[in-house]
């Protein structure tokens, strides 16, 4: 009996002590991609690289995420109609569907399409980078396989993410607007009037700048997962796997944080705009 | 174990050479690799280490160029200590090597002539790119492929891709070439052809050459000095003669392709074969 409950206790040990050991490898990937990418910002040789990351990670990424959008602001249409109708309320289906799009649904789903899309790219090239020893091949031609690799897609991502969920938050404003106007027969006055009075530029602003935050997340755990994927095939797929999870969970926990700070800072703040505006 | 024997050159290791190992120790995990190695590389000559696979032959050649760090013990590039120095620091030194990984580690999204000037780009300000192009050129042709410039890694074979992968080593025109396994998965003719190029460079670069390999008819041909690996030490060093008569019989053993007693004992075990035939139908019957 004591012996289970010691080979338990080690087991549960030794686990502790390897996420303990991952947490820092990670911190210490982290830190160095923000070290590497910030210099990387005033050398003219890295421009190349970000210009060919922005194409992969934003442009091709426009037509998922508008597609997203487009079915987030639809859908919400059509779910929250019944309850405001049976209010009366129905001309006010504008400013929920909008308000959701761009201060939170948009934001997140835009971010979750985004770690399936470039996230599982990233860790699969860097992966088979990495078992195929591409990276070791990199240092060894005296080249910081950060700067090279890892550098560029962050700060793609960090500067593609904001517009991605604009055009994300654009499509749920026109998705919502079509089923609702044009199916529910709503009024398009009265949408667009309702809509105005409860989206504030604070809202969109909030949306655009997580982006900026889960951009960074998705880039840096997909690259990290690349960098530390195990052999072959299993290994690759494994680390594809951990990639998006990790995102994944990562933009949640990172949206509610956000949410927090940015409620916090809207309540201190924004009633003071009137001063500077 | 055999006695180790007196004319070994690892037990001679002299201080001049242009790569030091002074006390290497490799563990991943618990696992040891390299087992408090020392030895010492001669400048312009070709040294062939030698092993059984996973005997840590490739863990060796990484710690040469600092790909991998020590668990203890020191490695020197000339006079200067390296195993210490920071990632920015080294990739100065790694400037002097080159490396043929064993599957080439040609970057798939990029062409061969891209490939090629990869480390260039890297460390020198391109501001005439035909005479780049004309470098491309003539390396590409010292590995016999020029004309492939525009070929994609994907579209070559085992052997080419080996050959462009020499000529990405040799870009910066280093001092010092790595080789891991170059001639394995090659069929005979392709692997003389590395060997023929690998003599070639050492005799028209004056280069030193460290080649990891079991392939011994490669080994003879090339090297100046062959190093035997097993269980992380290393048991043989001297010349191809030198080997070749090693009273040692897990060198005699590996040099002559013999499976080991212990291993023909496992095969000659009554039914062994046949105990290991598990077919579905066994289960079904």
């Amino acid at each position: 009996m004591n012996t289970a409950v010691g080979t338990r206790l080690a087991a549960l040990g030794a686990k502790s002590i390897q996420d303990i050991g991952n947490a820092g490898r990670f911190g210490r990937f982290f830190w160095q991609t923000l070290v590497t990418s910030a210099r990387s910002c005033a050398r003219s040789r890295t421009y190349p690289l970000i210009w060919t990351q922005m194409h992969i990670i934003g442009v091709r990424s426009v037509p998922v995420i508008m597609i997203t959008g487009a079915f987030v602001g639809m859908t919400l249409a059509v779910q929250a109609y019944d309850q405001l109708a049976g209010m009366g309320l129905e001309e006010h289906l504008g400013v929920l569907i909008n308000i959701s799009v761009v201060k939170e649904l948009g934001p997140v789903l835009a971010a979750v399409m985004l770690a399936g899309r470039i996230g599982g790219a990233l860790t699969a090239e860097l992966g088979t980078m990495n078992v195929t020893e591409q990276i070791d091949a990199v240092r060894s031609m005296g080249t910081d396989p950060i700067w090279y690799l890892v550098a560029p897609r962050l700060l793609a991502s960090l500067l593609l993410t904001p517009f991605l969920i604009i055009y994300a938050d654009l499509m749920g404003i026109i998705g919502g607007y079509f089923v609702s106007v044009l199916q529910l027969g709503i009024n398009a006055s009265a949408y667009w009037t309702f809509s105005a009075y409860g989206v504030e530029l604070w809202d969109l602003s909030v949306g655009v700048v997580k982006g900026f935050f889960f951009g960074g997340a998705i880039a840096v755990i997909s690259c990290y997962k690349g960098f530390t994927c195990k052999e072959g095939a299993h290994g690759v797929g494994q680390a594809c796997t951990e990639a998006f999870v990790a995102s994944f969970i990562s933009i949640l926990a990172l949206d509610f944080a956000l949410a927090v700070i940015f409620k916090a800072i809207y309540n201190t703040f924004w009633p003071f705009r009137s001063l500077v505006g | 174990m055999a006695e180790e024997n007196p004319k070994d050159k690892s037990q001679v290791s002299g201080s001049n050479g242009v790569l030091r190992i002074k006390n290497l120790t490799k563990k991943f995990g618990s696992n040891l690799v390299l087992d408090d190695i020392t030895l010492s590389i001669e400048k312009g000559k070709t040294t062939v280490v030698i092993g059984p696979s996973g005997c840590g032959k490739t863990v060796l050649i990484k710690h040469l160029i600092v790909l991998l760090r020590p668990t203890s013990g020191e490695v020197y590039f000339k006079k200067q200590r390296i195993d210490n120095l920071n990632e920015g620091e080294l990739n100065k030194i790694r400037t002097h090597y080159g490396f043929l990984f064993q599957g080439g580690a040609l970057f798939d999204s990029l062409s061969v002539a891209e490939n090629i000037i990869f480390p260039i780009k890297q460390h020198y300000e391109i501001t005439d790119w035909r005479q780049v192009e004309e470098l491309i050129k003539t390396k590409l042709a010292m590995v016999g492929l020029d004309g492939f410039q525009n070929y994609y890694p994907a579209k070559l074979s085992g052997g080419q891709k080996k050959r462009v992968a020499l000529a990405r080593a040799i870009a910066l025109n280093p001092e010092i070439i790595l080789y891991d396994e170059p001639t394995t998965g090659l069929d005979p003719i392709r692997a003389d052809i590395i060997n023929e190029l690998i003599l070639k460079l050492q005799r028209e670069l004056g280069v030193t050459t460290i080649v990891v390999t079991h392939d011994m008819v490669s080994a003879y041909k090339i090297a100046d000095r062959i190093i035997m690996l097993h269980n992380g030490k290393i048991i043989a060093d001297g010349d191809a003669d030198h080997i070749r008569n090693h009273p040692h019989p897990v060198v005699q053993q590996f040099i002559n392709g013999q499976v080991s007693e212990d291993d023909l004992a496992v095969l000659r075990m009554s039914g062994a074969i046949s105990q290991a035939q598990f077919l579905p139908r066994d289960f079904q019957q």
